[in-house]
């Protein structure tokens, strides 16, 4: 007769597994970049003029998602993959709690002008580029997902002063106000799409055999 | 077909594994029951996929696998399976911040090992491989050798009753070797130990049963001794080594032989 799997994995397991993905340097990343974003918002006067947050509200998430991405990479993933317990629920924990944090701390980063570039565009920003990067990793592994992350949301940031109409809304989700339904559509389905292939196949294995 | 041998620990029957267009499997049939099995072959030969796959880290494209009664079909089955095996991978990472009882430990949970029983596994694995004296050592900082040693560990913490381990002896010194092949027969009195490697001093010294794979398919099974007996045959035909690496190159060449006239026939 095989053994139920009990509810909980043993606790002792939790901080070693942190510390194996980086948790603790994650955290202190993503806490320093809202900081930053807090800080800028703060000195370029930008509660008076809401555009004044443009490059942040797009560029913090940038940095939160690079973090997060990277934060996926398994040193040992053949070991990994003889788990006892299924892994993704474990994954997905991973990337929703990181996505949780950088969520609350980055929104209390940008108060008010919620109707603009407020928390609302932030969470939004943050939601498709930890899709991007979630989804890179899966692709190409956690410590390039980085890239196409960074070059996706630069690009878009580039150049969507000269694009207009309904599909820039939609590619350029980045650069949209906070309630823009059409903007929220692509980050939201990104994210998903993102979680899910990570949560389903992981990080895909990086100098090890096929 | 899978033998209806029921004290085989790990039982396949015509496992097939792909990669890409290349097949690394072709339709193998095996059974091991306990004791230490070497796994010979050239490089390519399939050693590495057949192992991954009975670590249930690789799936197969076709066939049956069966690991101490399971036939990992269920997630329940595949839990109880991987909750007794140990496997040491060829390359199997390590996180740097890691000391070498930190990351045995990681591996015991992995293995669901209860908190309360994990410590001293941890200790008795360490010890085991002869690094007790630097358990509380960071892993990065250790020699080849050392690391090598801690993959061993973390592959028995969990005391397993199916082991198998990738090229164990790589890195490892002559003395270390000697040792380690001391700890393989020990573990194979009352595990399935499957140890795939290039070393036939290896299979000599450790082993209760040799299989040599070629080209994705069982070549020859047998005893070191028969596969010595096999190479004392050949004494005088010019194939230089000891009688097991002269065994070991009769049975590859008879075994191409066949495939090469088999090729012929079927043209």
């Amino acid at each position: 007769m095989s053994r139920r799997i009990p509810a909980y994995a043993p606790a002792y397991g939790y901080a070693l597994y942190a510390r194996s993905r980086a948790l603790p340097l994650t955290v202190a990343t993503l806490l320093g970049t809202a900081l930053l974003a807090a800080v800028c918002a703060h000195h370029l006067n930008a509660y008076l003029d809401p555009y004044q947050r443009v490059p942040f509200v797009a560029l913090a998430p940038m940095l939160a998602a690079s973090a997060i991405g990277t934060s996926l990479h398994q040193h040992s993933p053949e070991l990994d993959r003889t788990a006892v317990r299924p892994a993704w629920p474990r994954r997905l924990a991973h990337l929703l709690a990181l996505t949780a944090l950088a969520a609350v701390t980055l929104a209390l980063a940008v108060p008010g002008h919620v109707e603009t570039f407020g928390a609302l565009a932030m969470v939004r920003n943050l939601l498709g580029a930890v899709g991007i990067a979630a989804a890179s990793a899966a692709a190409i592994g956690a410590r390039l997902s980085w890239l196409p992350t960074v070059t996706y949301l630069s690009a878009v940031y580039l150049a969507s002063g000269a694009a207009s109409g309904r599909a820039a809304t939609v590619w350029a989700w980045a650069m949209q106000p906070g309630p823009e339904p059409a903007a929220w559509a692509p980050a939201a389905g990104v994210f998903v799409t993102g979680a899910v292939l990570h949560a389903v196949h992981g990080a895909r294995a990086e100098n090890q055999r096929a | 077909m899978i033998s209806t041998d029921t004290t085989s620990a790990v039982r396949v029957g015509g496992l097939t594994v792909r990669h890409r267009r290349t097949v690394a499997l072709d339709g193998v049939d095996l059974d091991f029951r306990p004791g230490v099995h070497g796994l010979l072959g050239p490089n390519g030969a399939g050693k590495t996929s057949l192992i991954r796959v009975l670590a249930t880290v690789a799936r197969a494209d076709g066939g049956r696998v069966e690991l101490l009664g399971h036939d990992l079909s269920g997630h329940r089955e595949l839990a109880a399976a991987r909750r007794r095996l140990g496997y040491l991978p060829q390359d199997f990472g390590y996180y740097p911040g890691f000391t070498v009882r930190e990351f045995v430990a990681y591996v015991a949970w992995l293995k669901e090992m209860p908190g309360a029983r994990a410590g001293a596994a941890v200790e008795r694995a360490v010890a085991r491989v002869g690094l007790a004296d630097r358990i509380d050592a960071k892993v990065k900082t250790l020699s080849g050798g050392m690391v090598r040693r801690v993959g061993i560990a973390q592959a028995i913490v969990n005391d397993p009753a199916v082991l198998l381990l990738d090229e164990p002896t790589a890195g490892l010194d002559p003395e270390q070797r000697v040792e380690f092949r001391s700890l393989l027969r020990e573990l194979g009195s009352q595990a399935t130990v499957i140890v795939s490697t290039h070393l036939v001093e290896d299979v000599a010294a450790a082993c209760t049963e040799v299989t040599l794979i070629e080209s994705g398919r069982v070549a020859y099974r047998g005893t070191p001794a028969s596969l010595a007996e096999l190479g004392a045959q050949a004494d005088g035909a010019g194939i230089g080594g000891n009688s097991i690496e002269r065994g070991y190159t009769i049975a590859l060449r008879a075994h191409r032989a066949g495939t090469a006239s088999t090729a012929g026939v079927r043209r």
